[in-house]
C-alpha cells in the first residue's frame, strides 16, 4: 500500500513538473502561439463547426440563465417592493409571533431617529399589520390588513404607483386600497363601501365602514387576492394600538447595503428592537435563488462536458492528420513539452473564438429581448410566483465570468489528451505515417 | 574522432509476431567535414540507419554515440535537446510546416534554441540569400516549388549551426536540373562552412558527387570507398 502511494506521489510529482515545463514553453516560445492560432484555421470548416458548437451552447446557457435569473431577481425585487423593503424593524418576538402582543409602542420613535442618521437609508416607513376580514355585500375573504402612512410607504413599496382605479390613499377619511383580485371576488368597485374588521389588541373584535379609493395591481397576485391597505391612524383606531406599530420597514440606497444597514441598526438599538433583512424575512425566496445558482452550474456542466468531447474530437483528428508534421518538429528538436503546450494552445484558441461567437451570439440575444419577453399566455401562473408578464433577461458580471473560466479549463483538459498521444509518438514513428 | 558513430548497431521490427532486421550489425564513423552518401537498394536499411544516427529511432542493440555521447543514455527531453542544437535534417518530402512562411520556417528553429529576434531575423536573411530564396522569405510552403521548399528545408537544416545534416534522399522528389543545383549548394556549404553531411539516397549524381560511399546491403555494409 505504502509502495502504491509512493508510486502515486512520485507520478503527481512528475506530472507537476512536465505541466510546469508545459507552461513554461506556452510562456517562452510565441511561436508556438503562431503556428497553434495558424493550425485553427488550417481546416476552416471544421473549426467552424466546432466553434458554432462552442457559440450555440454558450450563447443557450448564458441566455437561459440571463432568463431564468431576470425570473429570480423579478421575485426578488417584487417581493421587496411590494412588502418587505431591505430591512425591517420589529419588537422583540414578532417573528415567531407576528401578531399584535409584539409591538413598538414607541410608534417607531426611536428606530425612526436611529434611521434618519445612517446614509444607506433611502427611506423607512412604520406600519401596523394584522389579519383580518373584508365584507362586501355580495362576499367576503381573509386579509392582511396593513396600515400606512401613505406619503412614506411611496416612497418604499410600488403600490402607489401601481393602481389601476380610483385613487391612492388621498385627504378623505376611512379609505381603503384593494386589490384588483381581490375587488372582483368581492364585486366591488371604487367608491363601493366594505367591513375591515380584525382582533384588536385586547382580543375584541373591531370592525370598521370603509370605502374603496382604490384598486391596485401588482406582480404579486398573492398580494392583489389578500392585502388591504389602510391610513396608519385608522388601522391604530381600529386595532386599539394608541400609537403603537406593528414594525419599520426600511429602503435602502443600494439593495447590496441591506446587511451593513441591519446590523448598524441593530447595534444603535440594542435588545428593544428586531432587526433584520429582506434575506432573514424570505427564506423561501432566498432558497430560490441559492437554488438557481446550483442549476446555473448544472446547466453549465452540462455544456461544457459535451463541449469538451467535441473539442478533444476534433482536436484528436487534427493531431492524427499531423502526425507526421508532429514527427517532423520532434525531428528538428520540438521536445514533448512544446508538443503539449502547442496542441493545448490549440484548443484554448478554439474555445476563445468559441467563447467570442458566443458572447456576440448572447449580446445579439440580449439586444432582442431588450424590452423583455411576453408570457402574458402564463400570467396568473408567473403572478403567483411574483413575476410579472414581461420577464427582461438580467445578466450578472459571473454568468459572463464563470463561461470563461469553466471553457478554458475544459479546453485545457480536452486539449490536453490527443496533446499528450502527439508528444509520445516517436519521432521515427511518426515520420513514418502516411 | 568521429563526430557520429554506430558501433554494432542493429534494428529489429515485429509486426504480429514477424521479426525483420532492417539494420544488423552496422559500424559506422563520420569524421568532421565529410560529406557521405548511403546508397543501397530500395529496402536495404538506409532510411532506418539514418534514423538510429538521428536519434529519431532506438537501436534494438548496440550503440549510437554523437559528440562521444551515447545516445542511449540520454532521456527523451535531452535526445530533443541534442537534435535541437546538434543535428540537422532534410526530408524527401520537404516537410516544412505548411502554416509557417519560408522566413518563419527557417526561424522556427532559432526559436527554439532560444536565439533574440534580432539573430534570428539576420541569420534567416543570410542563409535565405545563400540558398537563393531572398526573395521567397514571405512565401508559404504551397506557394513554393518542390525545389525552393528544399531549399528552404536545406536553410533550416544548417541554419542552427549543427555539427551533422542528415539527409533521406533530398533529391528524390526533383527534376535533375534542381536536384544537381541543390548538390552543389549542400557541397559548397559543407566547403565553406565546415558542416559533415550524410545522405541516403539511390540517385547516382548524388553518389557520384560524395567524397565517401557507403554502400547498404540487407541491413549491412557491403563497401565503404572514400575519394583519395
Amino acid at each position: 500500500m505504502g509502495g502504491r502511494t509512493a508510486a502515486v506521489l512520485a507520478g503527481l510529482r512528475r506530472g507537476g513538473r512536465f505541466s510546469t515545463q508545459v507552461f513554461a514553453a506556452i510562456a517562452r516560445d510565441r511561436i508556438l502561439w503562431r503556428v497553434a492560432w495558424r493550425n485553427v484555421w488550417r481546416n476552416g470548416r471544421r473549426t467552424g463547426v466546432v466553434v458554432t458548437a462552442i457559440a450555440v451552447g454558450i450563447a443557450g446557457a448564458v441566455l437561459s440563465m440571463a432568463i431564468q435569473f431576470g425570473m429570480v431577481f423579478q421575485m426578488v425585487e417584487t417581493a421587496i417592493a411590494t412588502d418587505l423593503g431591505h430591512v425591517q424593524v420589529h419588537a422583540p418576538g414578532f417573528r415567531d409571533d407576528p401578531g399584535l402582543d409584539h409591538r413598538l409602542d414607541d410608534g417607531g420613535r426611536a428606530g425612526g431617529v436611529a434611521l434618519d442618521e445612517l446614509p444607506q437609508v433611502a427611506a423607512w416607513s412604520p406600519r401596523v399589520r394584522a389579519s383580518g376580514l373584508i365584507t362586501s355585500p355580495r362576499s367576503s375573504a381573509g386579509i392582511q390588513l396593513i396600515a400606512i402612512e401613505p406619503a412614506r410607504e411611496a416612497a418604499i413599496t410600488v403600490v402607489s404607483d401601481s393602481m389601476v382605479a380610483g385613487a391612492y390613499l388621498d385627504g378623505d377619511a376611512r379609505r381603503v386600497l384593494i386589490g384588483q383580485a381581490l375587488a372582483d371576488r368581492l364585486h366591488v368597485k371604487v367608491g363601493s363601501k366594505v367591513v375591515v374588521s380584525a382582533t384588536d389588541v385586547h382580543g375584541d373584535l373591531a370592525g370598521e365602514a370603509f370605502r374603496v379609493a382604490g384598486l391596485y395591481r401588482t406582480a404579486s397576485l398573492e398580494m392583489d387576492r389578500t392585502t388591504v391597505f389602510v391610513r396608519l391612524s385608522e388601522g391604530q383606531k381600529l386595532l386599539a394600538l394608541g400609537e403603537a406599530v406593528s414594525e419599520l420597514v426600511v429602503r435602502a440606497r443600494d439593495r447590496k447595503d441591506a446587511a451593513d444597514l441591519a446590523a448598524e441598526l441593530g447595534r444603535r438599538l440594542g435588545s428593544e428592537a428586531d432587526v433584520r433583512t429582506w434575506r432573514e424575512l424570505a427564506p423561501l425566496l432566498v432558497y430560490f435563488v441559492d437554488m438557481f445558482d446550483q442549476m446555473a452550474w448544472i446547466v453549465y456542466a452540462a455544456v461544457f462536458i459535451a463541449m469538451a468531447f467535441g473539442i478533444a474530437n476534433v482536436l484528436l483528428m487534427a493531431v492524427f492528420e499531423r502526425t507526421r508534421e508532429i514527427g517532423v518538429m520532434r525531428s528538428i528538436g520540438m521536445n514533448g513539452q512544446r508538443v503539449v503546450g502547442l496542441v493545448t494552445l490549440e484548443s484554448v484558441f478554439l474555445v476563445l473564438v468559441g467563447l467570442a461567437a458566443g458572447f456576440a451570439l448572447t449580446g445579439l440575444g440580449l439586444f432582442l429581448l431588450r424590452d423583455g419577453i411576453d408570457l402574458s399566455r402564463w400570467a396568473q401562473g408567473l403572478n403567483a410566483l411574483g413575476v410579472s408578464n414581461t420577464i427582461t433577461p438580467v445578466l450578472r458580471p459571473a454568468d459572463v465570468l464563470a463561461p470563461v473560466v469553466v471553457a478554458t479549463i475544459t479546453a485545457l483538459l480536452a486539449g490536453l489528451w490527443p496533446a499528450i498521444r502527439a508528444s509520445r509518438a516517436q519521432p521515427a514513428d511518426a515520420l513514418r505515417h502516411v | 574522432m568521429a563526430i557520429l558513430e554506430a558501433r554494432g548497431v542493429h534494428k529489429v521490427y515485429e509486426t504480429r509476431g514477424v521479426e525483420t532486421t532492417a539494420v544488423n550489425g552496422v559500424d559506422l564513423a563520420l569524421e568532421p567535414g565529410e560529406f557521405t552518401v548511403l546508397y543501397g537498394p530500395s529496402g536495404c536499411g538506409k532510411t532506418t540507419l539514418l534514423n538510429l544516427l538521428g536519434a529519431l529511432d532506438e537501436p534494438t542493440r548496440g550503440t549510437v554515440h554523437l559528440l562521444g555521447r551515447d545516445l542511449g543514455q540520454l532521456s527523451s527531453a535531452a535526445l530533443a535537446q541534442l537534435r535541437l542544437h546538434e543535428l540537422g535534417f532534410i526530408f524527401q518530402a520537404y516537410n516544412l510546416i505548411p502554416v509557417l512562411t519560408a522566413r518563419e520556417n527557417v526561424e522556427f528553429v532559432m526559436e527554439l534554441q532560444g536565439v533574440p529576434a534580432g539573430d534570428r531575423k539576420a541569420r534567416s536573411d543570410a542563409i535565405l540569400a545563400e540558398v537563393g530564396l531572398a526573395e521567397m522569405a514571405d512565401k508559404r510552403p504551397l506557394e513554393m516549388s518542390g525545389g525552393q521548399q528544399q531549399r528552404v528545408a536545406v536553410a533550416r537544416a544548417i541554419v542552427g549551426r549543427p555539427a551533422v545534416v542528415l539527409a533521406d534522399e533530398p533529391t528524390a522528389n526533383l527534376d535533375s536540373h534542381t536536384a544537381s543545383a541543390l548538390l552543389d549548394l549542400m557541397l559548397q556549404l559543407n566547403r565553406e562552412s565546415g558542416v559533415t553531411f550524410l545522405f541516403s539516397t539511390h540517385d547516382p549524381m548524388v553518389i557520384e558527387k560524395a567524397r565517401r560511399r557507403v554502400r547498404l546491403l540487407d541491413g549491412r555494409i557491403e563497401a565503404d570507398e572514400r575519394e583519395a
